[in-house]
């Protein structure tokens, strides 16, 4: 019983620091995008640059990370994959007219 | 020797006087002179002229003054190194060599449009100043690189070179004395032994049982006798001269030097080789036909467009500013890089496989080569004597020769193997030194004739421990080997527990022995000899003798206890027993067998299109012996020779048109016209030349060039090195090579093994289709770098993609893509295919030309196109109001520039945007260039055949988008490189011209599979 009083307040107490956390983000988001609708007609021709720039940037590293793990797994595999190219398979082996 | 010798001492090492005729070079006739015969006269002489002539004593030798003075005279008796090219030679070379020059010249005109515009503006921009330094900037790195890359190989053959200073016995005054072999004298009394170095060129005064191995000069696996005696007018063959540094395997001897250094024969072949100017390697020559095809299409362009502007009202300054920049456009600035890279790696891989290139441009030839000159011993051969057939019982026993002991053996439970064996291992004087347990019994070195080495090792192999036998037999007399006898003879103790105490031992010419013979042995009994056994044994002689083999016969014979009890007194000079009717007991003959992988080598090559002609300084028979034991002459095709033996006609009636096969005698050669040379080297598909002199050597390979043939030669003896120079690409051996070898080689086979040429052939055939996907690959984006400053020229709009962005395509995005062509697999197997043409089958074409420039290049153009008047138009700017704005756009003070919607744009406003598009066209040619490498991963083939396994292609992919987006979005890239962010939509704009040239590609290459030979494929396959 002394637990659950316990939880229970934990969670009202929680909750009462969650809620305006997230009651005034809401709030502000839509004070902000009113405020801008109100002042602002060139809305449509501003761009978020900031971060499209850190969308950009996290896109080249992830490929970038992509392409190296690729490399780094073709040298593990290399040494079996090796006599490959020596050997093409039947369905590339298409004879070349003299 | 043998039956197979009959011929042997026709020689040919005069020069033919064809050679004088033939168009000579500059420096020709000191070429000519050491291309004619060797000036040695001493061997005719008597000893008595040789001591005049030299001023010297048969017994005292030179005084230590004369000797002196001609040390001043002649110079010390060594090598002239060949000169060595400086390093800074090596390094312009490479820094202003085929393709750099280019570049150079591209450099050079971008400084001189910027001089002009320095001249004539204000604020010039800086562009083509920045493009110059780049220009050179990529040329000098890439010079670096591969100047590195030479000089390591260059390093690992330094490592090559024998550094032991080599020592010499000489007898001067009367007294004999260790010299430094470099300050041997003509005239000088040298006396060598066993094991030595021949210190000169030596005219032999005594020797006892002196034999020399000549296989570096002359071919002949087997060591020769030398004496004092003169047997021949050619001085290569007569027995009486020793020549410079071959080895003197057993014996002693004492000789008059009579040549030193240069002058000496080994000297001379020196010379010729370090004399002869070698051709442009194919792929040099294939850049060069490319340099000239780009500088065609670059002059065309600027020269229309600098027409074009001067008609549509440029000044003549401007006109020529544009001239310089489209044809500074047309320079692939990444190409360089990307073909050296390629180059580069191929050599690692190559290395890896034992093969080492010294010049990274002769990586490719041997993709080209058509015809292979090979010397035989050595190369072909193992270089060792090895006992390949025995006969008795009435059969031929066939021996395993190979080098690991993998091939079958024979029956060895007859008695009469165990007593031939025993004769073999009693009646040699062979030993294994000392120290070498470990080893495998092939490998261990012997002291020794090299056909009793082959009896030994084979005794050791198939019988074990050949010295316990000796002990048990312990030799109490002999005869050793001499030419008038022509047999050997030892006499042992019996083993215990044997009725007679002696026996007697005897090994020597087979028909010699026979003579000796009263009886023979047959399943272990003693038989009479008759009639019939004879007429066997002259079969199976003529047999082994005809496959090219040395022919040793075996006798022995139980000497009576009665006649010769235990401790009889044997006397070998008076011989005071028996030596005839003996039991004959069988034959063995020995080879210098082919190396295992040789066959299936030459298999390969022949499958391949490549003719293998062997080119040998030993005799016709052994040549041929091993010509069809390693498939160079093919089963079931017939010499001239054969034809006549198999009708029973005379040589001159057979038809040469119809033996495929021929065997040539360098004395024939000497004899023949350049005009019967070409009939031969045309008609014949399967060619061995013997007894050839290294001047021969060297015509031959200059008959296959002059027929347009692409001449790789291998060998390993100094005999090779004129051939090894002249050939396009001369390989050489790297463990058993020659210095003077390896040193006029392109490319060494670390491991010896001929197969690897099949290896360097296959390299290099994918090499050249991979640099033709390579360079298809990075020429297309030209198009779309270009196109943009031709419609800046022609329609007046704002300038759609900056120099600095032509170079982050050039020298960023398209890099790795490029590089990664080169470990594309090859579409089909090319070991299968014809060499190629060198006069068809270029590197660039004009197809390829066509379909980078004229298709794949213009749709490129269309998807950057489309990005830049999307992101203007974005901008407010429609495409139709930008046509001729450029004069606006690009002053200034004009400040208030009105968009398509009636909105001022300010000039700094107008260049983002304008950036802004560079960086959508330059991401644009990234996409485009996404479906480019994918098309050309194949030329043939559709991708779904060739499959995406290139895992470095796939990392290229990512790898050229991640920088695209680095290089927009990176904050500080607008100041750096102005390069700005783009929107998301913006990247999509090139993929359907991306998927359209995939689908343009797959099309085409679709209907040139369906029809081949058909239009497209005669239009657009390159």
């Amino acid at each position: 019983m002394q637990a659950g009083t316990m939880d229970l307040v934990t969670l009202v107490v929680f909750g009462s620091w969650l809620a305006p956390a997230l009651g005034s983000a809401f709030g502000r988001e839509v004070f902000a995008s009113a405020e801008n609708a109100d002042k602002d007609y060139d809305s449509a021709f501003e761009y978020d640059y900031e971060s499209l720039r850190i969308g950009g940037l996290v896109f080249a590293v992830v490929l970038f990370v992509l392409g190296i793990v690729l490399i780094v797994t073709k040298k593990c595999s290399c040494s079996s994959d090796k006599p490959r190219p020596k050997t093409p398979d039947e369905e590339t082996a298409v004879p070349i007219a003299q | 020797m043998g039956y197979g010798r009959s011929d042997s001492y026709r020689v040919a090492t005069t020069q033919d006087k064809d050679k004088k005729e033939s168009p000579k070079k500059k420096g020709g006739k000191d070429l000519d002179d050491l291309k004619k015969e060797v000036p040695i006269t001493e061997h005719k002489m008597s000893v008595e002229e040789v001591c005049r002539k030299y001023a010297t004593d048969i017994v005292q030798g030179l005084t230590n003054a004369k000797a002196a003075e001609y040390l001043i005279r002649d110079g010390p008796n060594a090598l002239t190194p060949p000169p060595t090219t400086p390093e800074w030679v090596k390094f312009c070379r490479q820094l202003f060599g085929g393709f750099s020059i280019l570049l150079w010249i591209g450099a050079l005109l971008c400084f001189l449009a910027y001089a002009i515009q320095a001249a004539t503006e204000d604020e010039p921009a800086g562009d083509n100043l920045y493009l110059g330094i780049v220009l050179s900037a990529v040329v000098i790195i890439t010079g670096c690189f591969s100047y590195f890359q030479e000089a390591k190989s260059s390093k690992i053959m330094e490592s090559f070179k024998n550094m032991v200073p080599q020592q010499a016995l000489v007898i001067r005054e009367g007294e004999k004395m260790q010299i430094n072999a470099e300050q041997v004298v003509a005239g000088d009394l040298v006396e060598v032994k066993g094991g030595d170095r021949i210190p000169a060129d030596l005219r032999i005064v005594s020797s006892h049982g002196c034999k020399v191995d000549n296989s570096s000069l002359t071919g002949e696996s087997e060591p020769q006798t030398r004496s004092p005696d003169g047997t021949h007018d050619n001085p290569l063959e007569t027995r009486n001269i020793a020549f410079f540094s071959t080895n003197c395997v057993e014996g002693t001897a004492r000789g008059i030097a009579v040549c030193t250094g240069d002058r000496t024969v080994m000297g001379r072949i020196a010379t010729l080789t370090s004399g002869l100017e070698t051709g442009k390697t194919p792929i040099a020559k294939e850049i060069e036909h490319f340099i000239q095809i780009i500088t065609g299409v670059a002059v065309f362009l600027g020269v229309s467009f600098f027409i074009l502007s001067i008609v549509l009202g440029y000044s003549w300054l401007e006109a020529v500013i544009f001239l310089i920049g489209i044809i500074v456009a047309n320079v692939p600035e990444g190409l360089l890089a990307t073909v050296t890279v390629c180059l580069t790696l191929t050599a690692k891989r190559m290395a890896r496989k034992n093969c080492l290139v010294k010049n990274l441009e002769a990586v490719e030839t041997l993709g080209s080569t058509s015809t292979i000159c090979s010397d035989k011993t050595g190369t072909l051969t193992q270089n060792r004597m090895t006992v390949a057939h025995m006969w008795f019982d009435n059969t031929i026993h066939e021996a395993d020769t190979t080098e690991d002991q993998s091939g079958s053996s024979f029956d060895k439970s007859s008695a009469t193997w165990v007593s031939l064996a025993r004769i073999a291992a009693l009646c040699n004087r062979a030993v294994f030194k000392a120290a070498q347990d470990t080893l495998p019994i092939l490998k261990r070195d012997v002291a020794g004739d090299a056909s009793e080495s082959a009896l030994l090792k084979c005794i050791e192999l198939s019988c074990g421990s050949v010295k316990a036998m000796r002990e048990k037999n312990k030799k109490v007399a002999e005869i050793p080997f001499n030419s008038t006898n022509k047999y050997q003879l030892s006499i042992h103790e019996t083993e215990e527990g044997n009725e007679n105490s002696y026996l007697l031992v005897m090994k020597g010419a087979p028909e010699r022995i026979l003579d000796r013979s009263s009886h023979i042995m047959v399943q272990g009994k003693e038989q009479p000899m008759d009639e019939e056994m004879k007429e066997a044994f002259q079969n199976a002689y003529q047999e082994l003798g005809g496959l090219g083999e040395r022919v040793l016969g075996f006798c022995h014979v139980f000497l009576p206890e009665d006649k010769y009890p235990k401790g009889f007194a044997f006397d070998t000079d008076e011989v005071n027993f028996e030596t005839d009717n003996l039991c004959f007991v069988g034959l063995m003959s020995m080879i210098d067998p082919p190396r295992a992988a040789v066959p299936d080598a030459v298999g390969k090559c022949r499958s391949a299109g490549i003719k293998v002609i062997m080119v040998t300084g030993d005799h016709p028979i052994t040549a041929k012996a091993i010509a069809k034991g390693v498939g160079i002459i093919s089963e079931g095709n017939e010499t001239v020779e054969d034809i006549a033996a198999r009708l029973n006609i005379p040589v001159s009636q057979v038809n040469p048109r119809d033996a495929k096969a021929c065997v040539i005698h360098g004395t024939d050669l000497k004899d023949l016209s350049q005009d019967q040379m070409d009939d031969i080297l045309r008609n014949h598909t399967e060619i061995v030349f013997a007894r050839t002199s290294p001047q021969q050597k060297l015509i031959i390979v200059e008959g296959c060039q002059r027929l347009g043939a692409i001449v790789a030669v291998t060998g390993d003896g100094v005999n090779d090195s004129p051939a090894l120079k002249k050939a396009d690409i001369g390989v050489a051996m790297g463990i058993s090579g020659s210095d003077v070898s390896k040193q006029a080689a392109d490319m060494i086979l670390l491991d010896d093994n001929f197969a690897s040429i099949v290896t360097g052939v296959e390299e290099g055939r994918l090499i050249f289709d991979n640099l033709k996907k390579s360079i298809a690959y990075t020429l297309t984006s030209n198009i779309p770098e270009i196109t943009p400053f031709l419609f800046f020229i022609l329609v007046n709009i704002p300038l759609p993609l900056g120099t600095i962005t032509i170079l982050c395509i050039d020298l960023g995005t398209d890099m790795v893509p490029a590089i990664s062509l080169a470990y594309e697999a090859a579409e089909s197997d090319i070991m299968k295919r014809q060499p190629r043409n060198p006069l068809r089958d270029k590197l660039v074409n004009e197809r390829l030309i066509s379909i980078a420039y004229g298709q794949i290049g213009m749709i490129q153009a269309l998807g950057g196109f489309f990005a830049y008047f999307v992101v203007l138009a974005e901008n407010g700017f429609r495409p139709y109001d930008l046509v001729g704005i450029r004069l606006n756009w690009d002053d200034r003070s004009n400040n208030d520039l009105e968009d398509s919607y009636g909105q001022q744009w300010t000039y700094e406003q107008r260049k983002i945007v304008e950036f802004t598009c560079h960086t959508a066209f330059f991401v644009s040619i990234v996409v485009v260039q996404w479906a480019d490498v994918i098309i050309c991963k194949t030329r043939r083939n559709s991708v779904f055949q060739q499959g995406m396994r290139n895992k470095i292609l796939i990392f290229g992919l990512f790898e050229e988008t991640a920088l695209a987006a680095l290089l927009s979005y990176c904050p500080g890239m607008d100041v750096a490189l102005r390069m700005y962010p783009l929107k998301p939509s913006w990247w999509f704009c090139a993929f359907p011209y991306s998927f359209l040239i995939f689908v343009y590609d797959e099309i085409r290459k679709l209907i040139l599979r369906r029809n081949p030979g058909g239009w497209v494929e005669r239009e657009t396959y390159y």
